[in-house]
This record gives structure tokens, sequence and C-alpha cells, in this order.
């Protein structure tokens, strides 16, 4: 089974173009991080609550990306909201998202190609040689989204995630991601990390809209 | 935390008391596999005594209820404080539970 991490790494691909999908860099690293989160929690080593997020077990997990996250926000005496831990582990989420595309090209699900743009920039794809798991994971989100399923932890993370990413149409066509609205925001809302995540995405992405909108 | 449960006719009632958290999610989970046996479950859970639930908390309810409803069974809580009654507010986890007021309430609500 992949990590969070290496899931979300995975679904950030266009899979045509081995290319990662447009979306602001800050919020891609924010999804990460929260994966990263999510993956330790799920794995026994932080808690979290409406306030804070808790270290409970610094006994490293031997996934050499959780074990450096984990080794961050287990500083002694460290008292961390979520959204603060998201946004501190998201500095590294580059490193995180590099290694885990090294591991998605060992476990032959992505192959890396080097190329050159204009035949002097060097350039890096990683098109998707086996997609079981993408598909496997999109049929089971699909069930959970489109019924009243109650979904397992698992799920709940990986529909925070793309929907914090705006990917839902990954999964879902467009007239079925109108109709699950409610659905949606009813299952994001379940994980109190994913929560965080979602909301320093959105923050995001407003500074950008706003950014880069013009003054008059 | 401390896990106890009794049969009330064909619904069992399962009493959680003191903080439901990491430190307590995997015996909490073995208490309900225990319950959660065979057959069709109808389950009324006993929040009164609950003092806290964490994320790691509400993945061990989740679960339960998800067992529930492939079996076919019902769930409902009851009692829940203040503070655990936010939780199950912000995390949207009020959606999928039924959540009523008194043990009388449950267990008329899963049958």
């Amino acid at each position: 089974m992949l990590s969070f991490v290496e899931e979300i790494t995975l679904l950030l691909l266009d899979d045509t173009q081995g290319r990662f999908v447009d979306l602001p860099l800050s919020a891609s690293d924010v999804v990460v991080a929260g994966a990263a989160l999510m993956d330790l929690a799920l794995a026994d080593r932080i808690d979290s609550d409406l306030k804070e997020l808790t270290v409970v077990d610094t006994k490293p997990t031997g996934d050499d990306i959780l074990d450096d996250a984990l080794g961050r926000i287990a500083q002694p005496g460290q008292e961390l909201t979520v959204s603060a831990a998201v946004e501190g582990l998201a500095a590294y989420a580059e490193g995180y998202k590099e290694k885990a595309l090294q591991r998605l090209v060992a476990h032959k699900i992505l192959r890396e190609e080097n190329g050159r743009f204009l035949w002097v920039f060097p350039t890096r794809r990683y098109p998707v040689i086996d997609d079981t798991e993408q598909r496997e994971v999109k049929a089971r989100l699909r069930q959970v989204l489109l019924t009243d399923e109650i979904p397992d932890p698992r799920d709940v993370v990986l529909i925070c995630l793309i929907d914090a990413c705006n990917l839902l149409g990954l999964v879902l066509t467009p007239d079925e991601i109108k109709q699950t609205t409610a659905r949606v925001e009813q299952l994001s809302k379940m994980d109190l990390i994913g929560q965080a995540v979602t909301r320093a995405v959105s923050e995001i992405r407003f500074i950008v809209k706003h950014a880069t909108s013009p003054i008059f | 935390m401390e896990f106890a449960h009794e049969q009330a006719g064909d619904v069992v009632i399962v009493r959680l008391a003191g903080r439901l958290d990491s430190g307590a999610a995997h015996s909490a989970e073995d208490g309900f596999n225990g319950v959660l046996g065979g057959g069709t479950p109808r389950l009324a859970i006993d929040m009164t005594k609950l003092d806290y639930i964490s994320s790691a908390g509400l993945r061990v309810l989740l679960v339960v209820a998800k067992k529930v409803q492939q079996a076919k069974g019902k769930v409902a809580l009851f009692g829940l404080s203040p503070n655990v009654g936010e939780v199950f507010s912000v995390s949207g986890f009020d959606t999928i539970f039924s959540i009523v007021p008194d043990s009388a309430a449950a267990v008329a609500a899963v049958r």
C-alpha cells in the first residue's frame, strides 16, 4: 500500500503529460506536508484535536520521509497547532515529493524521462507505466462519494487531499462534482488535519488570485 | 479509557469513560471488535463519561460505524458532553451518527 505522500504525489501528476498538474507550488507543498502528517497520524505517531497536534510516539517509522517529518515536529517542549505543523513541514515538502517520485519509479509505477526543452533546458517527466493503484483508488473514492457508504479513515484522508488540490475531476465527472458538493464537504471535514490543509490551501489560492488580479 | 458493555435485549450498550485518544484507540478497537462479533449489530454507545476525544478516537468510531453499516446494523450515540459534541460538530461526525439525548432514545433508535 502506498503512503499518502506517495499517493498524493502520484495523483498530482497529470498522467497524460507526466508532469505535475497546475497548482500553486506552495499549495502543493502544503498538501504534501498534510499528507505526511496524515501518514504519521495513521502510524500512531501523532494525534490531534481542535486545538493542537501532539507527538505521542517518537519511535521511527522506517519511512525516511515520515521520520524526517516526525523529527521536525517532535522538538522537545514544542507545542503545535495542526496548522502550524502543516505550514512548518511545507518548507520540506519539495524534498518529500522528490523522494516519493523516486519510490514510485522504484515500484515501477512511474518511469523517469529526462529530456531537453528547446534543446537547451533540462526537463524531467514521470509518465505512468502502471496505473493499477490509481485506478483502484479512484474506483474506491467514487464509490464513497457517489453513495452514502461510510468511508474508512484512509478514504477520508484522500478525499480531503484531493479536494484541497481541487482535483476532484480526477475521480468524478463535472456533473458528478456538482451533484456531490454537500457529500464532499461532509467527508472533507472528517479529518482534523485535512481541515487545516484545506484552510491553508484556500488561503494560498486567495493570495495567488489577488496577487495576480489587475488593480484597475 | 474505560470500555464496558452490557446487553439490553437485542441491543448492546457500550459505555466509554475517560479519554478516547491515541493511547486508548487500540484497546477501544479491540473492545468494539468483541461486541461486533456477528449477526446484525445494534449498538448504543454511552458517551456520558467520555471527557475527551481526539482524531484517533474519531477514527475508531468511524471504523465502528462502517462495520455496523456493512453488517446492516444500527448505531446511536448518547450523552455527549459539550466538548465532545463540539468535536463531532466541527468534524461533521454528527452527520453520520444518530445522536440522541439518552439511553432509552438510543435503544429505541437502533431497534
